[in-house]
C-alpha cells in the first residue's frame, strides 16, 4: 500500500452545516439483516430511510422504505449528509444524520472455475437451498441410492459461513431415504460456533468428507450425469464416483454497490473493495469516514450471528455519536488561513476521513476531523495549522524549539512520536529509555512535516526520531507511510547539504513494542557519539 | 478513570472514599481484559457507569501478555489494541477499577443489584518499591514474587507465597530497605449497587500437560503458544541454538485442545491458525534462515484478506496436513516429532523448537450468582453470538461465551454494552 496519487474522487463542494440532525438514518440494504437494523433503530427514536431492499420493505411511523431505490451520490457531513436516490426513474436528494451500508454480500458462483456449467444435475449452493422443500430430489433419483456431490473451497479459501451451509444441506439430506453425500474439499472451515460438532455428526451419519492437499477431482459432465475421478487422498487409490447431483460451492465478496459510498473517502484504495480499513483503529462498524458505518458484508462480515453484532454496534454508534466525537479531541481542529489557501485541493484530496470541503476556500468539518494533522503536514502554501493541546505552544514547531531549549541531554534528540503508538511505547520504555530524549508527541505521524524536522535541526537537534504505526496499523490510513516519506526526504536533504542523513531515523513502533523505539534511541545515540 | 488503585504511598482510603461518595453504579463488569474494558468504554460512550472489578493485580488480561506480530508492517492481531482500550479507561471519568478484587456477595432484587466486592491490598507497593530485587533474592518459593506486566513492577503471588499457604515466612518484608512489602495489610469491602452487570472473566488457556504425547514439561524445547507469546515480548530472545549447524526448525502443533473430542473439545478454538501463522511469519522475519512448520488439520479462515494471507505465509512456513503422534526427546536432545507422512508413512522429524498452539477452554465465573447456564461445550450462555445469559440483567462479553479473536471480542463486547444499556433504560421506564 503507497499513499494514493491523484485519483478520480467526489469533492465536496457544500459549506459546512449549520445544522446537523443526528436522528435521522439512512440504510442501504437488500435482506434481513439491513430490516432488523431498521427496525433496530427505529425502535430507539431514530427515523430510519431504507432503500434497496428487495422486498416490499418494512413499514412504521419513523420508517420510510423505499425498496428499489439506488444510492447514487453522498455528500456533506455527518450530521448533514445529502443522500441522491435514484428510485423508478426519480432521482430525490435526502439529508440523513447517517448512512448504514448493510447490503449483503454479492455472490460470486464457481462453475467455470471447475470448468462445469449449470445444469439440473450441476447446481449452485443457493439454488439447492431453494429447491430443497420442492419434489426437484425425487426427480433425479436415477438408481436405488441418490449421490450428492459437494465441492467446497477448492479453488480458493472459503469460510466458515459457506461451511455451515454445506453442513445444513447435509443435515437436511439426512429427511431423505437413501441419499448418500459426498464432499469434496481442500480446507474444512470450522471457526464457527457448534461447526465442528455438526461436522463430526454428519460424518457419524455417513456423509464422506475428502480433503485435498493438491489436486481435487476431475470432473466431467458430458454423459448424463457428473461424475468425478480422483484419487483418494488418505488410501491413494483412484476413484470414479458418478453423482446424481453435483452442488458447486459459491465466493462471497463485498456488494459492489458500495462504489458510491468508497468514491467518496479519500483513502479508500486502501482497503478496497471493502468499506471499513482492516484495522482494530476501527472497533464495531466504524469506517474511515465518521457517520459512515459499514455492517456485515460491506466489513467483511457473513455469518448471519455476527452481524446482529454488527446491527448492535451501529445503534451504539449512533447512540454515542454526538456526545462521544465533540469531547473526544484535545488537539484544536486544523485552522486554514484562507489567505494563504489558493485551493489546490491538496488537502481535500489527501484527508483519509473526507473531512475538507471547499467553496471559494478549504474547510474543515469539526465533527469528521479525527484532527490526524495530514492536511496541515502536506499544505503546499502552509495555509494550515493544529494547534496543540497545550496552548503555550502554538505549533508543532514551537513545541520542537521549546523542548530544544530546555533540553540539557548531550545528543539532542528530538523524538516525534504518534500519539497512539510510539508515545504508549515510550511510557512503557521507561524512564532509562527516554532519558535525554525530547518528546514531542503529535496526534498522528502523518502531522511530521519535512519543514518539523528540519527545523528540529535548525533548532540545534543533534538527530531526529519520527516514529509512526507499523503500516496497516496507521488510524488516517497512510499517515504513517507519508511521515516515512518526510523522513526519507529530510535524510535526502541532509545529505545534500553535507550532513550525515543518518540523523533522521523513521521507525514503526506499536504501543507494546518498546524494544523497536529502545534501538532506534540506542543506534542514533551512539551515531551521534562516534561523530563527536 | 476512578482508580480505586491507590498508588503510594497510601494516603487514606481513596477508594473507600470514591465508592462511598455514590454507591450506585449502572453496570458492574467482572473481568479487566480486552472484553471488560471495551464494554465499560462503549457503556461510558452511552452515558453509563461501570465499575470494573479485576481479580489479577493489573487490567488487560491475557492479551497483557501476547506480543506483537509485526513484521515489516501490522499483520493485526489487535494485541496492542488492549493500550487504546486502557488510554480510554484511564481518560473516562465513568469507569472506576478495582483491581487485586473480586466479587464475594450479590443479593439481587427489583432490578437492582447489591454486591460485596473484596479488594486485596497491594503486596509490593508500587512507588515505595525501588526495583532493588531484594525480595525476590531471598524469597525461598519460585514464583511467589514475579515481574507485573506492568514495566518495572513486582507481584506477590498469594496462592504460591509461604506467608498466605502457612504462615511460615516473611522474609521478603523483613528484608525490604523501602517497607514497600505489606503481607500483613488486611483485605478492604465494599458495598455496590448495580443494575445491570456484563461478565467478561475470559478463559482458560488448553493445559498442555493434559496432552503428554505433545511433551510439554516432560521434553526440552516443547513450549506453548502463550509462553512463546511472552518469550517475543523479549525483543532479545534467540530460538534455542541448534545442532550440526543448520538454521534452527520451529514446529507448530495446531489443534492442541481443539476439535478433540477425547480431549472434551469438540469445538474449533479460532484463533489458533491465526496466531500460529502470524507467530511463525514473525520468527521468520526475526530470524530470516528459521525453518518453520506447521503440522495442521485444516487452515482456518481468520479474516477477510486470507487468501493472500495464507499464499504468504506458503512461502515462509512447510504446512503439513498431518498432528504428530508424539513428540519425544530424541538422540540428541533436540525434540522430534513422530507423524503420519503422505499415504501413511511414519515419519520421524527433528526441530529446536516445538510450539503447541493450545485452545481456548472455558471457566465457569466462579461468582455468587444463582447457577449460569453453560452450552454444550461448557462456555456460557447458551446461544451462538448472543450476549445474554438464562440470569436477567446478567450479560456476557468475550471468550466466556465463545472462542473468539481479539477483533471478534470487540464486536461482542460492543453488543454486550448495548444491550446492557437497553436493559438499564427499560428497567427505569419502569
Amino acid at each position: 500500500m503507497s499513499a494514493p496519487a491523484v485519483q478520480c474522487l467526489f469533492l465536496t463542494r457544500q459549506p459546512l452545516p449549520e445544522e446537523r440532525d443526528f436522528k435521522r438514518v439512512l440504510v442501504i440494504g437488500g435482506d434481513a439483516a439491513a430490516r432488523a437494523l431498521t427496525s433496530r433503530l427505529a425502535g430507539q427514536g431514530f427515523q430510519v430511510l431504507l432503500v434497496g431492499d428487495t422486498e416490499d420493505g418494512i413499514h412504521g411511523p419513523s420508517i420510510l422504505s423505499l425498496p428499489g431505490a439506488i444510492l447514487e451520490d453522498v455528500q456533506g457531513f455527518v450530521g448533514a449528509f445529502d443522500v441522491t436516490l435514484k428510485t423508478a426513474g426519480r432521482t430525490v436528494v435526502e439529508r440523513v444524520g447517517f448512512v448504514v451500508a448493510a447490503q449483503p454480500a454479492d455472490v460470486v458462483l464457481k462453475f467455470s472455475d471447475h470448468g462445469v456449467s449449470p445444469s439440473e444435475r450441476v447446481v449452485s449452493l443457493s439454488e439447492m437451498e431453494a429447491s430443497l422443500g420442492s419434489g426437484w430430489l425425487a426427480s433425479l433419483r436415477r438408481e436405488e441410492w441418490l449421490h450428492v456431490a459437494f465441492l467446497f473451497g477448492l479453488t480458493g479459501e472459503s469460510d466458515p459461513y459457506a461451511f455451515s451451509r454445506v453442513l445444513s444441506a447435509l443435515e437436511a439430506f439426512r429427511q431423505f431415504d437413501r441419499v448418500q453425500c459426498y464432499v469434496f474439499a481442500r480446507q474444512l472451515k470450522v471457526a464457527a460456533d457448534g461447526l465442528e460438532r455438526r461436522y463430526r455428526a454428519c460424518r457419524e451419519r455417513g456423509a464422506l468428507f475428502f480433503r485435498f492437499d493438491g489436486e481435487g477431482p476431475e470432473i466431467e459432465t458430458e454423459a448424463g450425469g457428473p461424475s468425478l475421478v480422483f484419487v483418494d487422498p488418505l488410501l491413494g487409490q483412484e476413484m470414479e464416483l458418478d453423482a446424481d447431483l453435483l452442488v458447486v460451492d459459491e465466493h462471497v465478496s463485498p456488494p459492489a454497490s458500495l462504489g458510491p459510498l468508497l468514491k467518496t473517502i479519500p483513502s479508500a484504495p486502501a482497503f478496497a473493495p471493502y468499506l471499513q480499513p482492516e484495522s482494530h483503529r476501527f472497533s464495531g462498524v466504524e469506517t474511515a469516514r465518521p457517520g459512515i458505518l459499514a455492517v456485515g458484508a460491506s466489513r467483511g462480515v457473513f455469518l448471519p450471528e455476527l452481524i446482529d453484532a454488527d446491527i448492535e454496534a451501529a445503534a451504539v454508534y449512533l447512540q454515542k455519536f454526538p456526545a462521544s466525537t465533540c469531547s473526544n479531541h484535545s488537539w484544536g481542529p486544523p485552522e486554514i488561513d484562507q489567505a494563504k489557501c489558493t485551493i489546490c485541493l491538496t488537502c481535500v484530496r489527501l484527508c483519509p476521513h473526507a473531512a475538507i470541503s471547499f467553496r471559494k476556500k478549504a474547510e474543515v468539518d469539526p465533527l469528521t476531523c479525527v484532527r490526524c494533522g495530514i492536511c496541515a503536514a502536506e499544505c503546499p502554501m502552509k495555509a494550515i495549522s493544529l494547534a496543540p493541546p497545550d496552548t503555550a505552544n502554538s505549533g508543532l514547531e514551537d513545541l520542537v524549539k521549546n523542548g530544544l531549549d530546555e533540553s540539557t541531554a548531550p545528543e539532542r534528540i528530538v523524538a516525534f512520536l504518534c500519539s497512539r503508538s510510539a508515545a504508549l511505547a515510550l511510557d512503557a520504555a521507561g524512564p532509562a529509555a527516554a532519558a535525554g530524549i525530547i518528546p514531542v508527541v503529535v496526534p498522528c505521524a502523518g502531522a511530521i512535516d519535512l519543514s518539523h524536522i528540519l527545523a528540529a535541526f535548525r533548532h540545534g537537534a543533534g538527530g531526529v526520531v519520527a516514529a509512526g504505526c507499523f503500516t496497516g496499523n496507521c488510524a488516517s490510513i497512510y499517515g504513517t507511510i507519508l511521515a516515512g516519506q518526510r523522513a526519507e526526504q529530510a535524510g535526502e536533504i541532509l545529505e545534500a547539504s553535507g550532513i550525515d542523513p543518518a540523523r533522521v531515523v523513521f521507525a514503526q513502533v506499536a504501543a507494546n513494542t518498546p524494544g523497536v523505539l529502545i534501538r532506534a534511541f540506542g543506534g542514533l545515540r551512539s551515531r551521534l557519539r562516534d561523530r563527536a | 478513570m476512578r482508580s480505586c488503585d491507590p498508588g503510594p504511598p497510601i494516603v487514606g482510603d481513596r477508594a473507600e472514599y470514591i465508592l462511598r461518595d455514590d454507591m450506585q453504579t449502572h453496570v458492574l463488569i467482572v473481568g479487566g481484559g480486552v472484553a471488560g474494558l471495551c464494554a465499560a468504554t462503549e457503556l461510558a460512550g452511552l452515558g453509563l457507569e461501570s465499575v470494573i472489578v479485576e481479580k489479577a493485580p493489573f487490567l488487560g488480561g491475557h492479551v497483557a501478555r501476547f506480543c506483537c506480530k509485526a513484521t515489516d508492517r501490522c499483520n493485526r492481531c489487535a494485541a496492542c489494541h488492549l493500550e487504546d482500550l486502557l488510554q480510554d479507561v484511564r481518560s473516562s471519568d465513568r469507569i472506576t477499577t478495582l483491581e487485586r478484587a473480586e466479587v464475594v456477595a450479590a443479593d439481587s432484587s427489583e432490578g437492582r443489584c447489591r454486591l460485596s466486592i473484596a479488594q486485596r491490598p497491594h503486596r509490593i507497593v508500587p512507588g515505595l518499591c525501588d526495583g532493588c530485587r531484594e525480595c525476590v533474592r531471598v524469597c525461598p518459593e519460585p514464583g511467589a514474587i514475579v515481574d507485573s506486566p506492568v514495566a518495572g513492577r513486582l507481584e506477590l503471588n498469594q496462592s504460591v507465597c509461604r506467608f498466605f499457604t502457612d504462615g511460615s515466612c516473611r522474609a521478603c518484608e523483613e528484608v525490604c530497605p523501602q517497607k514497600a512489602v505489606a503481607l500483613g495489610e488486611p483485605d478492604r469491602t465494599f458495598v455496590l449497587d448495580a443494575s445491570a452487570i456484563v461478565l467478561a472473566t475470559g478463559f482458560k488457556p488448553f493445559d498442555a500437560s493434559e496432552k503428554p504425547r505433545f511433551g510439554h514439561g516432560l521434553v526440552p524445547g516443547v513450549v506453548t503458544a502463550l509462553e512463546l507469546e511472552g518469550l517475543l515480548r523479549d525483543e532479545n530472545w534467540t530460538p534455542p541454538p541448534t545442532n550440526g549447524g543448520t538454521e534452527p526448525s520451529v514446529a507448530f502443533i495446531q489443534c492442541v485442545g481443539s476439535r478433540d473430542v477425547k480431549a472434551g473439545r469438540n469445538y474449533c478454538s479460532r484463533v489458533c491458525c491465526g496466531y500460529a501463522l502470524r507467530l511463525a511469519r514473525l520468527l521468520k522475519h526475526r530470524f530470516p534462515g528459521l525453518r518453520p512448520t506447521m503440522f495442521y488439520m485444516d487452515i482456518q479462515t481468520f479474516d477477510r484478506d486470507f487468501q493472500r494471507r495464507l499464499s504468504l505465509a506458503e512461502k515462509e512456513v512447510a504446512l503439513v496436513r498431518s498432528i504428530p503422534a508424539e513428540i519425544r526427546k530424541g538422540v540428541d536432545g533436540r525434540p522430534e516429532a513422530i507423524y503420519h507422512g503422505p499415504q501413511e508413512t511414519r515419519v520421524v522429524e527433528s526441530f529446536d523448537l516445538v510450539v503447541l498452539s493450545i485452545g481456548i477452554s472455558p471457566v465457569m465465573p466462579d461468582l455468587p450468582l444463582p447457577a449460569l447456564a453453560a452450552n454444550e461445550d461448557g462456555f456460557v450462555g447458551t446461544n451462538g453470538e448472543a450476549v445474554v445469559t438464562n440470569l436477567p440483567g446478567v450479560f456476557v462479553a468475550g471468550t466466556l461465551q465463545a472462542p473468539r479473536s481479539i477483533a471478534e471480542t470487540i464486536s461482542h463486547s460492543i453488543r454486550a454494552a448495548g444491550e446492557a444499556a437497553s436493559y438499564i433504560r427499560n428497567i427505569s421506564k419502569g
